[in-house]
């Protein structure tokens, strides 16, 4: 097993092309939560850096900090110490306006339970995030309908979503996150309440997503089909970031993915 | 890898016009609907108990001032018959110094429903005589009045010009009743008069303001008591609505909505159900009232105190509509900002 210092040379290499430049920055964050007076180190210093386009999947077990690490490059959490910095803007410094924005239209989201509204058609459900943004609802409503049927939902917009099986639903969940047209999209577990062949699916779509648009994508996942898709993996363990790789330099039947 | 940061490039949040919550919270409601019917049942009640006291008070006041004209019309009949006599077949004065009160005007239709023959009226033009079914009404000059009369009604408040005596040229043998609070008028020794009005006692007065003034009390603190359950029930069932809603405002924040965004969602939701609550509870606490009403006191008078006192009535709906409103907005204001201080990571925790 490398140290995490030779996989840091990965970085370098990347760094160096000026085709790749940083989306999100993350410089030593530390998160300490309180839970009934006693203190919870939830990171205990990560540094990374996201590229634009790449496919970044971070692996850990649970408890290790993961999502703490997650929600801070997400914007979602402020760090207790450290810089997060998309877009070369340091996210501290924003005020909820500003973050609202970049969440509205530079992130999008998709989550693990697919956090649909549910008293929204799936279709509703997409155009939110464009309404939010100011789009008018005539324009906002020919764009949903357009990205539903690029995840192939063309025939269920006007479903609710708890009408849906859980792939589709995961569908309009990627839909909405791209409604906005992110930049990045940061995915929590998205496959993990899906069966082998919808998880697939969904992947094969994010990867679509990547080539095509040039987005960035960032998930954490336990889903070895997907950590073969990805670009680069990064292992997070007792809230510090201990290897990163990419699949090609890795054993899949290793019993570290099993 | 040394990051530059510039603060500035990124751009502000545009503020959603209210119609876009509003449409939002129309569908959440629409969703919800079970949910929403219970809380606008707890509005709808503590407004429909709010509008059946203002409406029972109302009512009240109509009814008993109508008891009370009516235990003053039958006093002065009496005290005029016993004098008089039977009126029927009976001619009788009326000397009308300004207008006729509404006592005055039900005495002359009792008279005229006991059989009164004629009654001969000394009025200005401008006084509108009264209409009677059988007797006959006649104006005539102050010198002609009273020839045959058994009886002279005074309904003035003053000497008439010229003196009382004048008045009762035609008929010394009729009565002089005073309809209204005269002191000591000045009469020559042989006219007859009789005091047909009644005046209350300073002790009276002070007891019946003392009770009003006890029965507002009494209402004013249970109608605050009511209000309060309700803003409590609303402040619940919002707050409820909140928690229900975690990760559905903790999602919409991921995508982009402003705090302020959301906690207008709240109110706009809470005040809509305190609209519509408050509507059925005007109608609901109103129908109820004048129904008790009509069962305790009859249909008839029940009617007419409600009839007569409608204008009362629309204004106690329209403040019960207004405190309806208000009450649920700010029933929703806690709930409202425990919402939108959310953390959108809220939406990130997979656990429902």
């Amino acid at each position: 097993m490398k140290t995490a210092e030779e996989y840091y040379d990965l970085f370098f290499e990347s760094e160096g092309d000026p085709k790749r430049p940083c989306v999100i920055q993350a410089v030593d964050i530390k998160k300490i939560y309180r839970k009934s007076g006693q203190e919870v180190q939830a990171l205990r210093g990560a540094t990374l850096d996201v590229f634009k386009g790449e496919y970044l999947s971070i692996m850990g077990p649970s408890g290790s900090g993961k999502s703490t690490l997650f929600n801070a490059i997400g914007a979602l959490v402020k760090p207790t110490s450290g810089k997060v910095y998309i877009d070369q803007v340091d996210i501290a410094q924003l005020d909820t306006n500003e973050l609202a924005w970049l969440r509205c239209r530079k992130i999008g989201y998709i989550f693990q339970s697919y956090n649909l509204i549910q008293v929204m058609t799936c279709l509703e459900n997409v155009m939110l995030p464009m309404s939010f943004a100011g789009i008018e609802s005539e324009a906002a409503r020919e764009k949903a309908i357009k990205i539903l049927e690029m995840v192939g939902l063309s025939h269920r917009i006007l479903h609710k979503p708890s009408s849906l099986s859980g792939g589709q639903q995961q569908r309009v969940a990627i839909a909405r996150a791209l409604a906005n047209s992110p930049e990045i999209i940061l995915a929590d577990e998205p496959t993990a309440n899906l069966d082998q062949h919808t998880g697939q699916e969904m992947i094969d779509l994010l990867n679509d997503l990547k080539c095509k648009l040039g987005v960035t994508i960032i998930s954490a996942t336990h889903d070895l089909k997907m950590l073969q898709k990805s670009d680069r993996i990064l292992w997070i363990e007792d809230g510090r970031i201990v290897r990163t790789a990419k699949p090609s330099e890795l054993d899949f039947s290793s019993k570290d993915f099993h | 890898m040394a990051a530059s940061p510039t603060s500035s490039e990124i751009p502000r949040q545009i503020t959603l016009p209210i119609g876009v919550a509003f449409e939002v919270v129309m569908q959440g409601i629409r969703i919800r609907f079970g949910r929403s019917v219970v809380t606008v049942t707890g509005v709808l009640f503590g407004i429909a108990f709010l509008m059946s006291i203002f409406t029972g008070i109302v009512l009240k006041n109509g009814l008993s001032s109508e008891e009370q004209l009516r235990i003053e019309v039958n006093r002065m009949l009496s005290f005029l018959i016993a004098e008089t006599g039977q009126p029927k077949g009976h001619v009788m004065g009326l000397i009308v110094d300004g207008s006729l009160t509404p006592a005055e005007e039900k005495v002359f239709a009792e008279l005229d429903a006991q059989g009164l023959d004629k009654l001969q009226v000394v009025a200005p033009a401008t006084v509108v005589l009264p209409v009677l079914s059988s007797t006959q009404v006649q104006r005539v000059a102050l010198d002609g009045v009273g020839t045959g009369a058994s009886a002279i009604l005074w309904t003035g408040e003053k000497e008439p010009a010229g003196g009382w005596t004048t008045a009762f040229k035609g008929s010394r043998q009729a009565v002089l009743a005073l309809t209204r609070n005269v002191s000591a008028p000045q009469v020559a020794p042989d006219v007859h008069v009789v005091f047909l009005a009644s005046a209350l006692s300073d002790e009276q007065k002070a007891k019946e303001q003392a009770a009003t003034k006890r029965e507002n009390f009494r209402n004013g603190w249970i109608i605050t008591i009511s209000l309060l359950v309700t803003v409590i029930g609303i402040s619940n069932a919002m707050l409820m609505s909140v928690t229900e809603r975690f990760r559905e405002i903790g999602t919409m924040k991921c995508l982009g909505a402003l705090s302020a965004f959301v906690r207008r969602m709240f109110l706009i939701e809470s005040a809509l159900m305190g609209l519509v609550g408050g509507l059925l509870g005007c109608v609901v606490g109103f129908v109820f009232s004048v129904l008790v009403y009509m069962i305790s006191y009859g249909f008839e008078p029940a009617l007419h105190a409600t009839l007569a006192g409608l204008g009362s009535l629309i204004l106690f709906a329209l403040a019960s509509l207004v405190c309806s409103l208000v009450l649920s907005t700010l029933a929703a204001l806690y709930p409202a900002s425990v919402a939108s201080e959310m953390v959108p990571a809220t939406a990130l925790r997979s656990s429902i």
